[in-house]
């Protein structure tokens, strides 16, 4: 307890350019998160429409593709990417990623991480999607059907809107494990936050004379998680809501009743 | 193909080995996890509001920090801190503190699903708050954690494969595919053997999830 609530050892956190360091990390994983988010979102959706598609032997190659790679680890993805890629592709990496681009990623490594984390959460979001979109009442697409809408504008005015909209909370608590799972690449080498506290920490990292105040460090490092997470939450909670103002067509009597109350 | 089936056969004790100790790690920690989430999911509904916002903290805690950092204060910050905590201790309980978060919230949906006016019926029978959890609520609620204590345990067997290459160092499945496919350069062929693990695995608790959902759906 004495160790845990020394101030000398938060202090260490804090001084000199240990923090700025462990910030610099953090940011490396906002990064990767953001980039990983897009894309994720992107072919988690191709992969679920496909999955819908009315033509069996291609919902069925996307129903095997999204259920083995959304069944398997994601560190274990990740660290296979990372040993089997051939060489040349983190090099068409390096090559082709424009120099204004943070630092953190212009590393070759970071291609095996990201295409870790898109392969197994566009699967994850896909089902996700899935589900939202087979919630829906049937007749809402046969409904646009029989108006004389093709299959596709069916799907892109009437279904998706309705269907991804009920699974917003899902796909952000996704989202949020996705945050979290950027920590992972960290076992590729990549000079995230994990890194960034392992090397800050690492003089005798399991002992010895210097009381390098590892556990503080990691405190601090899930805290910073922790905000970030929250903050992602309560933005989805609020867009929610708003999103429910504004496309209620009908106010619920309950309100009137409230207000008059 | 020869060498596929040869990495398997050459090193079949390992490979034995490393799956049971992923199952071992996971049945342990899913034990944790179930005790100690079932306690936050009482804080959160308890009748008390200090009580529901502790059991809040825990969930937003753990649900928020990554595993990885968890397993980091678990072992190394401890280790420092002066505790003596092996990689087994600390990689069993960061994934079941982890996944109690989950678990309770899992099983706080489930008790808002039975009705509000069964517990004040049997409050007005004489029942005390926990008589009626036990023999009004939880069995009801039992029927709808079913699947998402089944996603649960999905989530954890993917999970656990960060504690064996994370600095614990436990000889799991993912590790033993890493270590034998360092030997010969044979990363695919181990990974692939240990993919069949991993997909067992998941493959066998969603069949057994399913089987469990229907032996206790209610007919209508």
């Amino acid at each position: 307890m004495n160790y845990l609530f020394n101030p000398d050892n938060w202090e260490w956190v804090i001084t000199g350019n240990n923090l700025r360091f462990i910030l610099e990390g953090f940011a490396v994983n906002l990064e990767i998160a953001v980039i990983a988010m897009v894309l994720s979102l992107i072919s988690g959706l191709a992969l679920a429409l496909l999955r819908l598609a009315p033509w069996a032997p291609v919902s069925f190659v996307a129903g095997a593709w999204i259920d083995i790679w959304r069944n398997l680890p994601l560190i274990f993805i990740i660290l296979y990417l990372a040993l089997t890629i051939p060489g040349a592709w983190p090099d068409a990496y390096e090559d082709a990623i424009p120099s204004w681009f943070p630092e953190g990623l212009q590393s070759g490594r970071v291609l095996a991480a990201i295409l870790g984390l898109v392969l197994y959460n566009s699967a994850v979001l896909a089902e996700i999607m899935r589900a939202g979109i087979q919630s829906l009442d049937r007749g809402q697409n046969e409904a646009a059907r029989a108006l004389g809408m093709t299959y596709g504008q069916s799907m892109r005015h009437v279904v998706l809107p309705q269907g991804l909209r009920r699974m917003v909370p899902a796909t952000v608590s996704q989202l949020i494990t996705l945050n979290k799972d950027t920590t992972l690449v960290s076992i590729v080498a990549i000079q995230e936050v994990m890194r960034h506290g392992r090397i800050l920490t690492g003089t005798n990292f399991f002992g010895g004379d210097v009381p390098v105040p590892i556990l503080q460090v990691f405190l601090l490092i899930g805290a910073l998680f922790i905000i970030v997470n929250l903050a992602l939450s309560r933005l989805s909670r609020r867009l929610e809501v708003r999103e429910r103002k504004r496309t209620a067509a009908v106010k619920p009597v309950r309100d009137l009743a409230e207000q008059a109350a | 193909m020869g060498d596929l089936i040869s990495v398997l056969t050459d090193n079949l004790d390992e490979w034995l080995a490393g799956f049971w100790v992923t199952l071992r790690i996971v049945l342990v920690a899913f034990a944790i996890a179930m005790v100690v989430g079932t306690l936050v999911a009482a804080l959160r509904i308890a009748p008390n509001q200090w009580l529901q916002r502790l059991g809040g903290i825990y969930v937003e805690t753990f649900r928020n920090v990554p595993l990885l950092v968890l397993l980091f204060i678990a072992f190394a910050g401890l280790r420092r801190a002066g505790a003596d905590i092996g990689p087994w201790e600390a990689g069993i309980t960061s994934l079941g503190l982890y996944t109690a978060a989950y678990v309770a919230e899992a099983l706080r949906s489930g008790v808002f699903s039975v009705s509000k006016g069964q517990i004040e019926a049997a409050l007005s029978l004489g029942y005390t708050y926990p008589q009626t959890l036990r023999r009004v609520v939880f069995p009801q609620a039992f029927r709808t954690v079913i699947s998402p204590l089944g996603s649960l345990i999905i989530a954890m067997i993917k999970n656990s494969a960060i504690i064996g290459v994370s600095l614990l160092a436990l000889d799991d499945l993912l590790k033993t595919a890493r270590t034998i496919g360092s030997r010969g350069f044979e990363y695919s062929e181990a990974f692939f053997w240990a993919a069949v693990g991993y997909l067992t695995l998941t493959g066998l608790a969603t069949l057994a999830v399913r089987l469990l959902e229907k032996r206790y759906a209610i007919r209508r």
